[in-house]
Formats: C-alpha cells, structure tokens, sequence
C-alpha cells in the first residue's frame, strides 16, 4: 500500500523525496533574505494544504482500497484524487520555477556585491559602520547625490593618477615651459572640479562630505572639515619647492601664515556651532512637547554645516590659486607632483595598512 | 609708527535722501535687541545706520547667533582688528539688509550677511574677506582703513 507521500512523490516525478522536509531546508538557508522566506512559507503553507487535502481525500479506508484492488477501474473518487493530483503536481512545478528564478536573481544581486566590495576594497574605501545615510543601499535607504560623487570621484581619481604620471614625465623630459604650463593648468582645473563637485555633494549629505567618507583611512586621519588642512600641506610640501627666491619664500610663508590664521577662525566657528548644537539638543528636556522645537531649532544649526564645508573648500582653493601666484610654472609643476604623490603614498599606506597580515586572536 | 587716523575723517555718503533717513530712525528706535560687543565703538541705538557705518574703521553686520559671522569676527580679532558689530534679528533682516544696499557706497550685487564695510564702505562677505586675506591684500586694507596700525 503506498503511503500519501510516496504518491505524492510519483505523481510529481522529480525525484524530491520529501518536499516537506525539503522546502523546510530552502527556508532555513535563507532566512536573512525577508524576500526569499515569505515565498519560502509560502510554499510549506502550500504544500501543507495540498498534503491535507490529499490526507483528506485518503482519510477512510475505502476509497484507498478500491483504488489498491481496482487500480484499473475509473470511479469518480478515483478521478477527482488524480485531478487533484495533478493540479498539486502542477502547483508545485509552478512555486519551485518560482523559487529557483528567485534563487537566481539573488546568486547574480550576490555576485555584483561581492564585485563592488573588491573593487572598494582595492580603491582602499570604507565599507563598513556608521553610515547613516546608507548610501549602499544595506540600509534600503539610497542617496544618489552620494553614489553620483562616488563615482564621480572614482573617475576624478584616475583622471588624477593619469595627470601625476604626465608630469612625472614631463619634468624628467625636460619640456618647455608653455608645454608645461598647459599641464599645470590642467592640474589645477582638475582640483577646481574637485570642488565642483564637492558642494554638490555637501547639498546631498553635508555629514558624509564632514567625515570625508570618501577617502581612504590615512587620508581621514589628517581631515580637516571635509578635507586637507591648507597651511600643512603647505609646510609638508614646501621644502619641495626649492629652489626660490627671497621673495617666493617670504610669499610662501606669508600664505602659510594666512591659511593658518583662515582655518584658526573656521575653526572657532565650528566649536561656536557645535556648542550652540549642544545646547538646543540639550534644552527643555524637562518640559514636555519641546522636543519638536528642539528639534527644529537643531535643524537649523545643522543648516549651516554646510557653509562651512564650502567655506573650507574655499580656503583651499584660494590657497592654491594663491601658490599659483607666487611660484614659476616649472615649480608650480613639481609642486602638483609633489601634491599629487603624497596623496598616493597616503592612498597605498591605506591598503597596506588594511591588508597587513594580522595575529590570530 | 603709523598715527591713528581719527574716525570722522571720511566725507558721509551723500545718496540716502531725508525720507528714508527719517525712516532708518524709525527703523532702529523699533530694533530694541541690539547688542554692539566693541568696546572702542558703543553705538547707541538710536544713530543713524549712515554714521555707524562711517564712523568704525570695520563694522560687521550679521545675523544674532550666526556662526559665519562668529568667523569673521574671530578672524579680524586674529589679526588685531576690533571690529564693531551689529547684530541683527531675524524680523529686522530684510529692513537691515535694504538700508545696507543704500549705504553700500558704489559696490554692486545684493548684501548678504554677514556684511562688512571697511573704512566706510562696504567690502563684502566672508568670500571677499577669506579670499583677500589669502592673497595678503587684506591687511593693507585694513591699515589704511585705520583699523590696523602697525
């Protein structure tokens, strides 16, 4: 005598030999995916059914007899157990079609992410915590003024290392100086894009540009609102610009001293901002409905952290039209070099850091 | 050493007729908020913006609790200016802003704040004051305007 599953089995001919216990594996395997475990327990609800109805269609023992001593003899309960059969056969083709498109969309949703974590990885990005604007999608929350800079940026960033490599050459080749200059003009339009690009982003998500998301790790450990503090890269790359006059060095020293005192003041002003920030979020907590008002108030003070990312991108950008002024364009060449390759060097320290061989725990 | 230029030494403008300055009166006897934090500049409420404008060296006019005008200020502070300043409340911007644009003194575009005028007329926002100071043209300015000597 056949038992319900066994007939089960063979009227689905696929060689599943417990569907029960089956769709109770494919639910466990993806129980992360919320999508994947509804249709999951959709299909042990389904099956659930159909075995019951058919455990109905079995439940006295006449019906199974005849059908065991007759087999060849066509009863109206004979027929509606085949029909249902079948429609159980052809439901349960249906929902592992289903099933398995899903599962394929997911192996391909699972292999674009992988490739999109190498390629983050090996640009040295932080992937990771702490990002509330959940700009890569985990979070279901999508800004696309930050994926836009991103790629932006990605592009910006081998434009920039084609650039380094062009004047590398070009002050070892010895070229002339109206050759040189369209490089260094090109170096510097290249910057001034960058910062195009910065206040448009800084509108999407002003905490993301702060944080200087998008840099590598040795980068964000020198950040100063949003990026470079001018005036040390100024003292750290200056030494490079050797040989220059008495003027030049007097110039030079005399934007160091500018930039600092720029940079001193925004600084203040953030500590002002933060302060005030502080205190609204702080304030009326006793009263009951002030934390609407609370709320607004520090809405607008976070307002204006925008004004000082630009203000800051400002600074730098004037700084460097400032240098442009004051040096040669042969040393203004190898002040883009020098600028340029200390990035990169920050830019590998960040991946060697990250890969380096750890200790076991 | 440089003499300090005394403070009444540059001509008023002369293109705010009699009605409005009658009107800019009005204007600051209502503005019962105003706080002046320099000590070498205490402006009574009750002047005329005109001479408030042309009797500081450097005046800043910005927004009551505003950081970028906290900027400008630690920034003239930092290279030994006292500027006078005027804070403006929310309600009284647009009035401010109107009676700046007549004061302005030949500069074109629309007055943001904050705003500073120096030596009488007015140079600018934070743009013009970050910038000219990195190309180290704001200094000589500022010592001609009288506001800084040394």
């Amino acid at each position: 005598m056949n038992s319900p599953s066994a007939q089960f089995v063979t009227s689905r001919r696929i060689g599943v030999y417990d569907p029960i216990h089956q769709i109770g594996m494919w639910g466990e395997n993806f129980k992360s995916n919320s999508n994947l475990n509804a249709s999951a327990s959709l299909i042990v609800e389904d099956v659930k059914l159909d075995s019951q109805s058919e455990d109905a269609s079995h439940g006295t023992e006449g019906p199974s007899n005849q059908y065991d001593q007759e087999a060849t003899k066509p009863t109206d309960k004979v027929q509606r157990r085949l029909a249902q059969n079948r429609e159980a056969a052809r439901k349960s083709r249906l929902r592992k079609k289903a099933y398995v498109q899903q599962l394929e969309t997911s192996r391909l949703k699972l292999i674009q992410l992988e490739q999109e974590l190498e390629r983050a990885r090996q640009q040295g990005l932080y992937i990771g915590g702490g990002l509330d604007a959940g700009h890569l999608g985990f979070s279901g929350t999508v800004n696309s003024g930050i994926t836009t800079f991103e790629m932006e940026y990605g592009h910006w960033m081998e434009e920039q290392n084609r650039q380094i490599c062009d004047l590398r050459n070009a002050l070892n080749a010895h070229i002339t100086d109206t050759e040189l200059r369209m490089l260094v003009e090109s170096g510097m339009n290249h910057y001034f894009e960058l910062f195009r690009m910065k206040a448009t982003a800084t509108r999407a998500d002003v905490f993301y540009m702060m944080s200087g998301m998008w840099k590598t790790s040795a980068e964000r450990f020198f950040l100063w609102i949003g990026g470079v503090r001018p005036s040390k890269l100024l003292k750290v790359l200056g030494p490079q610009l050797e040989p220059m006059t008495e003027q030049q060095s007097s110039d030079v020293f005399n934007l160091e001293h500018s930039c600092q005192q720029a940079e001193d003041a925004l600084s203040q002003g953030m500590e002002r901002l933060q302060q005030t920030l502080a205190d609204t979020v702080a304030a009326g907590q006793l009263s009951e409905g002030s934390c609407n008002r609370q709320m607004t108030n520090a809405m607008e003070k976070l307002e204006a952290l925008m004004a000082f990312v630009e203000q800051a991108d400002h600074i730098r950008q004037e700084t460097l039209q400032q240098m442009s002024r004051i040096l040669t364009i042969r040393q203004a060449a190898r002040g883009l070099l020098a600028m340029g390759e200390y990035f990169q060097r920050l830019r590998a320290l960040s991946s060697l850091w990250a890969t380096r061989p750890r200790e076991p725990a | 050493m440089q003499q300090a230029i005394p403070y009444k030494s540059w001509p008023l403008p002369l293109h705010t007729n009699t009605g409005h300055t009658q009107q800019s009166f009005t204007l600051l006897n209502d503005m019962t908020n105003q706080s002046l934090v320099s000590p070498k500049a205490v402006l009574k409420p009750t002047e005329d913006m005109l001479s408030m404008v042309s009797e500081s060296a450097v005046i800043v006019f910005a927004r009551r609790g505003c950081c970028m005008g906290h900027v400008v200020r630690r920034l003239l502070l930092g290279l030994g200016v006292n500027p006078a300043l005027y804070e403006v409340d929310e309600k009284d911007e647009g009035a401010v802003i109107k009676e700046l644009e007549l004061i302005r003194n030949g500069k074109d575009g629309k007055v943001q704040f904050p705003a500073v005028f120096i030596g009488g007329s007015l140079f600018g926002g934070l743009d013009r004051v970050m910038a000219t100071h990195i190309s180290g043209d704001l200094i000589p300015i500022l010592k001609d305007a009288g506001a800084l000597w040394l």
